[in-house]
């Protein structure tokens, strides 16, 4: 499975941990498909940002995608 | 959908039917293309559009007698169009342009016998098919009388063009003929000799008559057409046709296959197009300044531009859907056929299917009934019952509906006082959502009104599952009202909503219902005392009032008891257009929902009065001041202006429906309202520019609120330090709402909302 990186630099810190995002690999799924893609991710207590250009953009296309499959 | 139902739909629409002139040319010749290529100035396209079906352009596109022009619609409003002059126009300025390709040689040896025009007809034609072919000329010549021609007529260059292009596919052209001899004695030889002969009338005589349809003569391996007809005038076109349908004839007869089967459509046949010309002006034929030499350039254009490209399109013109998706009935229905049929990839007309608002105009329009809305709601059904239908188009609107039938807003009580009700109110869930207080009003007038108890009832009667193609809720949603209806001892519904009514009307015809539109035109009206509009206003019927006149008239009647003027747009009664609700087409397809707004609203130039909750506010999203009658039935002093009032929104509807069950429950029945959750007394904060943000992208301020208390009780946000802004997200079903706020007064300052509905590692459901 390839991997797409979305992790860009961030303003957004984790505010229980305290700690600046990393590029990290997570595993998002919809429907009947699994992707593993890089988003930012608080090393701390693993949330993952989803920034809104990504929601409305790319993962908008792969969910409409996916549910025309 | 099966292939009958696939054949049976299809034939109802008519678009692809032939256009009146190609219908009546013996050949067919594309007429209405050859005219917009003419009409645009373009001889070589216009050339090659004959090149592909006249044999011999040259010649017949001087001499064509041209049958067509009887049957040219242009003749209703002006003259009909100058087909064979502007044949002459293209053949005289252009040399071929198409070589039409020849299929591989195969047996099968015929010999025509005359060299007439449907004898070349013949020849070229089987020639091209690859059969190997002999053109007998008694004197060696082809052309037959057209050789007799003057030169203006014919130039003699044509037939020497002619004579190269009969050789070129291969036709051999010999000298031969009875020398002597009779020519039924020659022709039978010829029979003997070849697998098949075609006599052409005109250079040669025979006896017997050739059946009309396939021109086989004596039920061999001969055939004859051509010559002068049965009134004994020679036709030009006629005796291309005849050469044709011989060759048709004879190649079914070497195939060995049926000479009569499916030959209805060959020759002039009938067409069912229908064009509609009521708002063409007329337009009369343009002469040429020198009838001699034909049409100058200019002229050609200007009269091939008086064409009016006979076609059907009446509903696409009308229909929003239609033209987005660039479909007519016909090609839509295929699209969904095949899209029904894919089993693995990609199923690329879903958002087609669930984008038509099930309006049914198309229908009404349709000369022959074609039902739009019905194929793609059965289709959405089909979907959702072999588990294709894709679930974001519905989510939301169903869930909406869910809401309207939970027990924070649905409501069924017989009138304070009564044991029983006579009627019950049933003002819909859209109403409810978008004028609470009116709903209060009515009620209470009718409750006033009305002998016998009038109770009343808050909820939803099913119609956006219906409309979603989920025919399990449907049922569930509308066999749960019934049964309420009938423990409430059935009375009679007044329903406020056409919607309603049409899903009571088809769904459950047992019920008595009755609209409150024909209801109040029977009562003594109250006189509205809230402000009135400085000028006449257009009356909006929505779409599911299309198929009731008598509802409409009442609601006619009522406007004029009121004093309120009004004006019929263009397009209203049974071919009102739909504002983007119906179908659910604003959530399959927003932008094109704001379309369909538009484009309703946009019938008639002033502000608007409609009768359906989901046109007043959609249409007043769409900018257009709009009024719902119930504002000026029910208008008090003191009410800010009905026309002023904005959409409320999809959160605004939740809040209202909510607050209108407390609040009657309250007022009317002195019952406590049902706690509503922790976090719904959050208090939040935004700019307008972000409250629309949010309704465009389907978040509702419930779910705002979840998402904070979420994140303020768990910890979990992110924090930008520069601005203190938070962001925090939260899953409550199938969809991830992310959104950035941050503490402010009591509550909480909303800066942005998005959503998404893939999942990340960390959510549950
Ligand atoms: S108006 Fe044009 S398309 Fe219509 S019948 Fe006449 S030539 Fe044909
Ligand atoms: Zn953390």
């Amino acid at each position: 499975m390839t991997s797409f990186s979305f992790a860009e630099t961030t303003a957004w810190q984790c505010a229980g941990c305290d700690l600046p995002l990393q590029p990290a690999e997570v595993k998002v799924s919809y429907l009947n498909s699994v992707f593993n893609v890089e988003l930012m991710v608080c090393p701390g207590c693993g949330f993952v940002l989803v920034p809104e250009s990504l929601a409305t953009g790319k993962m908008l296309a792969v969910e409409q995608l996916l549910e025309d499959k | 959908m099966d292939q009958t139902q696939l054949r049976e739909l299809e034939s109802r629409c008519i678009q692809e039917e032939q256009p009146f002139c190609t219908a009546a040319c013996p050949i067919h010749v594309d007429v209405r293309a050859f005219m917009a290529a003419l009409a645009k100035d373009d001889v070589c396209e216009a050339r090659k559009i004959l090149d592909r079906t006249m044999p011999f352009p040259e010649i017949v596109g001087r001499l064509c007698d041209a049958p067509c022009r009887r049957a040219c619609k242009r003749g209703e409003i002006g003259d009909p169009l100058a087909i064979g002059r502007l044949e002459r126009f293209c053949v005289s300025r252009t040399g071929p342009m198409l070589k039409l390709p020849k299929l591989p040689a195969k047996g099968g040896r015929v010999a025509v016998l005359g060299a007439g025009l449907s004898g070349m007809t013949a020849a070229l034609d089987l020639a091209r098919k690859g059969r190997p072919t002999t053109l007998i000329a008694p004197d060696g010549e082809i052309g037959g009388r057209l050789r007799l021609l003057p030169e203006s007529d014919v130039p003699g260059e044509a037939l020497v063009q002619a004579r190269k292009l009969l050789e070129g596919y291969g036709v051999a052209i010999v000298t031969g003929g009875p020398l002597g001899g009779a020519i039924g004695e020659f022709a039978a030889r010829l029979a003997g000799e070849y697998d098949a002969v075609y006599c052409d009338l005109e250079d040669v005589e025979m006896a017997g008559i050739p059946d009309p349809l396939t021109l086989a003569v004596g039920g061999g391996n001969c055939f004859a057409g051509g010559g002068p007809g049965a009134d004994s005038g020679f036709s030009t076109i006629k005796q291309v046709e005849d050469g044709r349908r011989a060759a048709l004839s004879i190649e079914r007869f070497l195939q060995k296959v049926s000479l009569t089967a499916q030959r209805d459509r060959e020759g002039s046949c009938a067409t069912r197009m229908a064009t509609v010309i009521d708002r063409i002006p007329p337009a009369a034929e343009i002469r040429p300044t020198d009838p001699a030499g034909g049409y100058t350039p200019a002229e050609a254009v200007a009269e091939a531009g008086r064409c009016i490209q006979c076609e059907c399109m009446e509903c696409v013109k009308q229909c929003a859907y239609l033209r987005e998706y660039k479909e007519y009935p016909k090609t839509l229905v295929r699209k969904i056929y095949n899209n029904l049929a894919i089993v693995q990839g990609t199923r690329s007309a879903n958002k087609t299917i669930n984008a038509c608002s099930l309006c049914g105009q198309c229908t009404v329009i349709c000369p022959h009934d074609f039902p739009v809305a019905e194929l793609c709601r059965a289709t959405r059904q089909e979907m959702v019952d072999t588990g294709h239908m894709p679930p974001s188009p519905h989510d939301f609107a169903l869930e909406d509906m869910r809401f309207s039938l939970s027990e924070a807003c649905r409501l069924s009580r017989h009138q304070p006082g009564h044991a029983t009700s006579r009627f019950l109110f049933y003002p819909g869930c859209q109403l409810a959502g978008s004028s609470p207080e009116l709903v209060t009003r009515t009620y209470e007038f009718l409750a006033e009104k009305l002998e016998g108890g009038v109770g009343l009832m808050l909820g939803c009667c099913g119609i956006p599952a219906h409309w979603a193609g989920q025919h399990a809720l449907f049922t569930e949603t509308l066999d749960a009202l019934r049964a309420e209806v009938v423990r409430m001892g059935r009375p009679t519904v007044i329903a406020a909503c056409s919607s309603c009514l049409a899903i009571f009307g088809e769904q459950a015809p047992e019920l008595s219902v009755t609209s409150l539109w024909e209801l109040l035109d029977g009562l003594e009206l109250p006189a509205g005392q809230g402000p009135r509009p400085p000028a006449a206003l257009a009356l909006h019927d929505p779409c599911t009032a299309r198929h009731r006149a008598d509802l409409r008239a009442s609601v006619r009647s009522l406007c004029a008891k009121l004093n309120l003027a009004v004006v019929e747009p263009g397009f209203g009664g049974a071919l009102a257009d739909c504002c983007g609700y119906g179908g659910l087409m604003q959530f399959a397809n927003q932008p094109l929902g704001e379309k369909a707004a538009q484009v309703k609203a946009e019938r008639s130039p002033g502000d608007g009065l409609a009768y359906c909750a989901m046109c007043r506010d959609n249409l007043a999203a769409a900018g257009r001041p709009m009024a719902h009658l119930l504002d000026y039935l029910f208008g008090q002093t003191g009410d800010p202006d009905p026309l002023a009032r904005a959409n409320p929104g999809f959160s605004g509807r939740h809040e209202n429906r909510a607050r209108l069950k407390e609040r009657l429950l309250a007022r009317l029945w002195q019952e406590e309202p049902m706690p509503r959750p922790a976090h719904a007394a959050m208090p939040l904060a935004m700019s307008p520019e972000i409250a629309a943000l949010l309704d465009r992208r389907l978040i509702l301020e419930e779910d705002v609120r979840k998402v904070i208390a979420h994140a303020e009780s768990s910890g979990r946000y992110l924090i930008d330090p520069a601005t203190g802004h938070r962001l925090a997200s939260f899953r409550p079903v199938r969809v991830t709402y992310w959104i950035e706020y941050e503490p402010a007064d009591a509550g909480y300052r909303i800066h942005n909302g998005y959503s998404h509905r893939m999942r990340l590692p960390e959510e549950t459901p």
